[in-house]
């Protein structure tokens, strides 16, 4: 924990975002141009060797249009599902390529019209979130084929970047990345508030999770930084910070003066605060 | 009339709720979309059916990323909720049936299946365009490039003939078939086994291009 602290969570959290941008170009890379099979694929299912990874949401619509169960399906939504119920959204806040390229996209606009800070110009009920995740696997049972394809912008991410490695072009899929990354001028992280079924899947599933920002009342002057620095637009000073729909970015964390915010790790319980440091 | 709801009904309504859930597609919602495969445009090895096929499928790419050929390319958006799901167009590159893409795929969209018994589709010769049954030139391009020689295609009197208990599909005779485009395409071509509508190309046409 001490190393950790030597810098900004910021900083750590960067560096695990562009580890996994850089994973998402190389392996295309390697498969292409070495034939190197050992990792592949991207976040809709992601092997390392034998160790295979399967999207909840991907894997659970598949479950649901087919009505069929299969074995190697779950195990590989195993353990993504294991972290969403243990950390929630990290997979949003941390790895995810959208939050990465909404980030960058934020800093170049910062640096070119010398503002710190995006405002959110247009603000909705954060519930919505529920009814995005709802109404998608809804409307997929309907059509009886999967939505994800269209809407699970990580997934798109890496099959683009795939499809220009491997055939030299890029499809018309770019134009929903450019336009959920676009979004983020409107509102910081629109699409992540507010529609991404797989966001709403993972908070879901990490509803009771574990790690969570911790406000200090105590310490809090309630000056409003880390209200005003939330990607997702939460009020962590208010406890916000413990909400389901919280991916535990660390940006609070970051900017709080009095070192009042913390990652804590709590048991399953909300109230359970005793008996931890 | 009060809205107090009975655990009677309650059970109903969420047993009614669950089964339109978890009931069987109908045939109907799934001819909603139109199939990506037709004629040499083809599922990879071990496909489950193409009506269950988008819904399997999560479009991880795995298997197109482990094809030594390229052959298999991801569809992309203009397939509707087809895109990203992969597809063989045996013209330009055949299935050599390396039996990869089968062992990496994590949703059972592609099935483990042995090497003889895969069925991507049935090929078939067009007797009106193949120089063998037409010209009586003694071209046995496909029987000579077919994995299943003498099973899948034979050759009766100097002419090839399919046998669709043995062909897999793999359309590497359709790759190999020297009958250029301008005279109706290639002489065998690869049908999808549950392919709807087929015709037989247009008679007048083929002999009149033919010359």
């Amino acid at each position: 924990m001490k190393v950790l602290r030597q810098h900004s969570w910021s900083f750590w959290r960067l560096t695990v975002q562009s580890a996994s941008f850089a994973l998402l170009i190389s392996i295309p890379l390697l498969n292409f141009y070495l034939n190197f099979n050992l990792i592949q694929g991207w976040y809709q299912s992601l092997s390392f060797g034998d160790l295979w990874f399967v999207s909840p949401l991907e894997g659970l619509e598949r479950i649901l249009i087919t009505r069929s169960i299969y074995g190697p399906l779950l195990v590989g939504m195993l353990l993504p599902v294991v972290l969403a119920l243990l950390c929630g959204r990290v997979f949003c806040g941390w790895i995810c390529p959208i939050h990465y390229l909404s980030d960058l996209t934020e800093r170049v606009k910062g640096v070119i019209t010398c503002s710190k800070r995006t405002k959110d110009r247009w603000l909705l009920p954060r519930q919505i979130l529920w009814f995005a995740l709802i109404g998608e696997l809804l409307l997929s049972l309907i059509v009886g084929a999967p939505i994800f394809v269209f809407m699970s912008p990580p997934g798109l991410v890496g099959r683009e970047l795939m499809r220009l490695v491997f055939f030299h072009a890029l499809a018309l899929e770019v134009f929903i990345i450019v336009g959920v990354v676009g979004m983020t001028l409107i509102t910081r992280r629109f699409y992540c508030r507010y529609l991404c079924p797989l966001g709403g899947l993972l908070a879901l599933i990490g509803h009771k999770r574990k790690l969570r920002v911790v406000v200090n009342p105590n310490s809090c002057i309630h000056c409003g930084k880390c209200d005003n620095s939330c990607p997702l637009g939460l009020k962590p000073q208010q406890g916000e910070g413990e909400y389901s729909q919280c991916w535990n970015c660390g940006t609070c964390v970051d900017v709080c003066p009095q070192e009042s915010l913390s990652y804590r790790w709590r048991g399953w319980s909300s109230g359970e605060q005793h008996g931890q440091k | 009339m009060g809205m107090s709801f009975s655990p009677g009904r309650r059970t109903f309504l969420r047993s009614t709720l669950l089964g339109m859930l978890l009931a069987p597609a109908t045939a109907a919602a799934r001819r909603r979309y139109a199939y990506p495969v037709a004629t040499n445009v083809l599922r990879p090895p071990g496909a489950v059916p193409e009506e269950h096929f988008a819904a399997t499928c999560i479009r991880c790419g795995r298997c197109v990323e482990i094809c030594p050929y390229l052959c298999i390319k991801p569809l992309d958006i203009r397939s509707g909720v087809n895109a990203g799901s992969p597809i063989i167009e045996i013209e330009n590159i055949p299935c050599y049936l390396c039996m990869k893409c089968v062992d990496v795929c994590p949703t059972g969209a592609l099935r483990r299946i042995p090497q003889a018994q895969t069925r991507m589709g049935v090929a078939v010769v067009d007797r009106y365009t193949c120089v063998s049954w037409k010209d009586k030139i003694l071209c046995r391009t496909c029987y000579s490039v077919c994995p299943f020689m003498d099973k899948a295609i034979r050759l009766q009197e100097f002419k090839p003939v399919i046998d669709e208990r043995h062909c897999t599909g793999c359309g590497i005779c359709t790759h190999a078939c020297p009958v250029p485009r301008q005279q109706g395409g290639k002489a065998v071509n690869v049908e999808p086994i549950y392919a709807r509508e087929f015709t037989l190309p247009e008679e007048a046409q083929q002999i009149g291009g033919a010359v």
